[in-house]
């Protein structure tokens, strides 16, 4: 990875704990991890299947994911299995906002901001029978979630394109994932060549942005149910300052919630701001379990 | 353009393959245009709905099921399925039709291969491919 790319994080040196090992984490490739399809096939079948080609495949704790050791193809999708909707690539730390969301047989859950549907899928996975909304606005992302959706044969899902801001979605829902758009600094190893420099003027932009979504995400939460808020960068402007806004003015409460991958509490102060409810919020960081980044709250509406 | 529920297309999955009425009951169907999708959850008025579920049928002079759905529901199907070898199963998924007889009827088929459904085809003498090119097996995979 070029130096410039790198010395754009050194302004994160005081928030991310480690920052020596974090920095050289990002010089790294990082690997692929995948989660198995239960909806369409046993874990343990497909991984054998998968072993018998030549893959090499690391199961993580005892959740349904794992870390592509070695694998005969060039890309870790091009399987006939793949094409079958056996399995998805998905980076550890992007299945942990779903975790924490923990969906439950029969609920309603909408998800704001879904496209490509990593998430939605494994939503659906976990939840087996329920609804969910799954929504963008971009319509090429859309396709790719309804690509993606078609893949796997999940069936329980209503595709929306409204805007995260402003769209109606009808009813309250028992759990909302707000995934919001960001400006992806936790994606630099995965897509180092998409990597772009982020000026503070336009962390702060997306910041707006990301609390007029906190609070429609709030309208359409029921008394009782909780809102995953989670990001794929480090900026805490889009991420405790969101968050802390959604305490301050939108009658949120941040919960305490386990998380069964590697993480750090949230930051204190950044650049003047201080966050009262740090303790609540977990960061995954690429040097704690060689994954992505990932911010992830959970609030509840009481 | 709205969706319109109309249940009496899951009769065309338990007549033409025999999947089990109680299987097709989990779904309900819906018609858009000439398609009709398959939806498991339970339907939420959320306006502008742009996808409902799965697409599991297109209309037309005869109704043809997409793959997609028969990957879902196929492995209850009790007729009107073909079972490759696997040599066979890898040309299906490439595109080619296959040569041979068949014991179905003529129509549209559910193709396999051991447990996994590859999709749909149509049965004339000859397995006509109907693998959507999205799905089709290419060189460099495994």
């Amino acid at each position: 990875m070029d130096k410039q790319k790198l010395e754009y994080f050194k302004q994160y040196s005081e928030i991310i704990p480690n920052f020596d090992a974090f920095m050289e984490s990002l010089e790294k490739e990082q690997p692929y991890w995948m989660r198995v399809n239960t909806l369409k096939i046993g874990e343990e079948e497909l991984i054998e299947r998968l072993e018998n080609k030549g893959f090499k495949l690391e199961k993580y704790k005892n959740l349904n994911a794992y870390k592509i050791v070695v694998m005969p193809v060039k890309h870790p999708g091009a399987t006939v299995e793949h094409s079958l909707g056996y399995y998805y690539i998905q980076d550890l730390s992007s299945m942990a906002p779903v975790l924490a969301l923990n969906p439950q047989r029969g609920e309603k859950i909408l998800d704001m901001a879904a496209a490509p549907g990593s998430k939605t899928t494994m939503i659906a996975e976990l939840m087996r029978e329920g609804t969910i909304v799954a929504n963008d606005v971009n319509f090429n992302r859309l396709k790719s979630l309804g690509g993606n959706l078609e893949r796997l044969g999940i069936t329980n899902v209503i595709i929306t394109k409204k805007d995260a801001k402003s769209g109606n979605f009808g009813i309250k829902f028992d759990k909302i994932l707000l995934d919001a758009p960001c400006s992806g600094e936790g994606t630099i190893r995965k897509n180092p060549w998409g990597f772009r420099f982020v000026e503070d003027r336009e962390h702060k932009m997306l910041a707006r942005n990301q609390k007029i979504m906190l609070k429609n995400a709030s309208k359409h939460l029921k008394n009782g149910g909780i809102i995953v808020y989670s990001t794929c960068t480090f900026n805490p402007w889009e991420n405790e300052s969101v968050v802390e806004y959604g305490i301050e003015n939108l009658g949120l409460k941040p919960i305490h919630f386990d998380l069964p991958i590697p993480h750090l509490k949230g930051v204190e102060e950044w650049r003047g701001e201080r966050y009262e409810n740090s303790e609540y919020y977990k960061r995954i960081y690429p040097h704690l379990e060689d994954t992505g980044g990932m911010f992830i709250a959970v609030l509840k509406k009481e | 353009m709205q969706f319109l529920k109309k249940n009496d297309y899951g009769k065309y999955f338990v007549n033409r393959f025999g999947i089990p009425e109680e299987i097709i009951e989990q779904y309900t169907f819906w018609v858009r245009g000439k398609r009709v999708w398959a939806f498991s959850g339970e339907f939420i008025d959320v306006k502008d709905i742009e996808v409902l579920g799965i697409k599991a049928l297109s209309l037309g002079r005869t109704p043809k099921p997409s793959t997609a759905f028969l990957r879902v529901i196929g492995k209850y199907a009790k007729k009107n399925v073909v079972n490759l070898d696997k040599e066979k199963a890898l040309k299906f998924l490439k595109g080619e039709d296959i040569e041979g007889n068949f014991d179905v009827e003529q129509g549209y088929v559910i193709v396999k291969s051991n447990n996994d459904i590859l999709g749909c085809g149509l049965y004339k003498g000859s397995l006509i491919n109907q693998i959507p090119k999205k799905y089709r097996y290419e060189d460099t995979w495994l």
